[in-house]
């Protein structure tokens, strides 16, 4: 006679575990349609750092769980940050929806700037196909 | 005086697993892994030093006039311009880029009212050239 107790238990402590840490995987990076572009293609992928997402109608999130905040709001959060680390060191990841317009991401760009901030990456989507040099 | 040699009775018993509690479990996290994975798209990046419009007006240490490429929109259409070229295409950017000297660098001034797409199309065009120094300059 085999006890299922303790299995069941076992599960259901897995599908948990599991549920939550994909949560957190997925917090970060909102679902965006990031421009279709090779990118930089460096062999050994870097440390992401501060995400700021800026979605299609121009609402910027850092985690998709937060709510849209103002320029204000995200200059706020930034000095936060930015007092810890320091801003010349500060690695920053722009993931701007291609259907954006600019006058959003030079908005951010220049918040950055203006926060000490050096330079920024700006994400793109690697495309499925790659076309043939 | 004769022994009886007792024929030792040894019972075998089987040990035997169920296993179907065990495949129920393999095939329900499956099922889950499958039901949840969300199938990442691969990202890239692409990186550039930030000036303002403020800063390179301010900027009196540099002594040369910087590359610059200005994305636009003229009636609505987006335009690459290089000097006094205007070039409609990224290929045709690509090509223009190439012949010029990378070891300056270049600066993509791009206009507020264009999509995100065009601007960093032409930081990837400036990185596919080989500028290794690619500065974005936000216009308002």
């Amino acid at each position: 006679m085999v006890e299922l107790t303790p299995m069941i238990d076992v599960v259901f402590l897995l599908i948990v575990f599991f549920m939550v840490t994909s949560e957190f995987a997925r917090d970060v990076r909102a679902d965006l349609e990031l421009p279709q572009l090779e990118g930089e293609q460096r062999p050994e992928p870097e440390e992401a750092g501060l995400i700021i997402n800026i979605r299609a109608d121009g609402a910027i999130v850092l985690s998709v769980s937060d709510e849209p905040m103002d320029l204000i709001e995200l200059g706020v959060r930034l000095r936060a940050v930015f007092s810890e680390e320091g801003a010349s060191e500060a690695r920053v990841l722009v993931r701007a929806d291609a259907r954006a317009s600019t006058t959003r991401l030079n908005e951010v760009v220049r918040l950055l700037h203006d926060a000490g901030v050096g330079s920024t990456r700006m994400g793109t989507e690697v495309p499925s196909e790659r076309s043939a040099p | 005086m004769r022994f009886q040699k007792r024929r030792s009775r040894v019972r075998v018993d089987r040990l035997t697993m169920n296993l179907a509690s065990m495949i129920d479990v393999t095939f329900l996290l499956l099922v889950y892994f499958i039901v949840s994975t969300v199938m990442a798209r691969p990202e890239d990046q692409l990186t550039s030093a930030i000036q303002t419009r403020d800063a390179e007006s301010a900027g009196a240490e540099i002594d040369y006039q910087p590359q610059v490429v200005e994305v636009v929109a003229i009636d609505g259409v987006p335009f690459y311009v290089i000097g006094n070229r205007r070039l409609g295409d990224l290929a045709g950017l690509r090509r223009v880029l190439e012949d010029l000297p990378t070891e300056l660098g270049v600066f993509i001034r791009v206009s507020a009212d264009l999509p995100v797409d065009f601007a960093l199309a032409a930081v990837q065009a400036a990185r596919d050239a080989g500028f290794e120094q690619v500065t974005y300059v936000p216009q308002d």
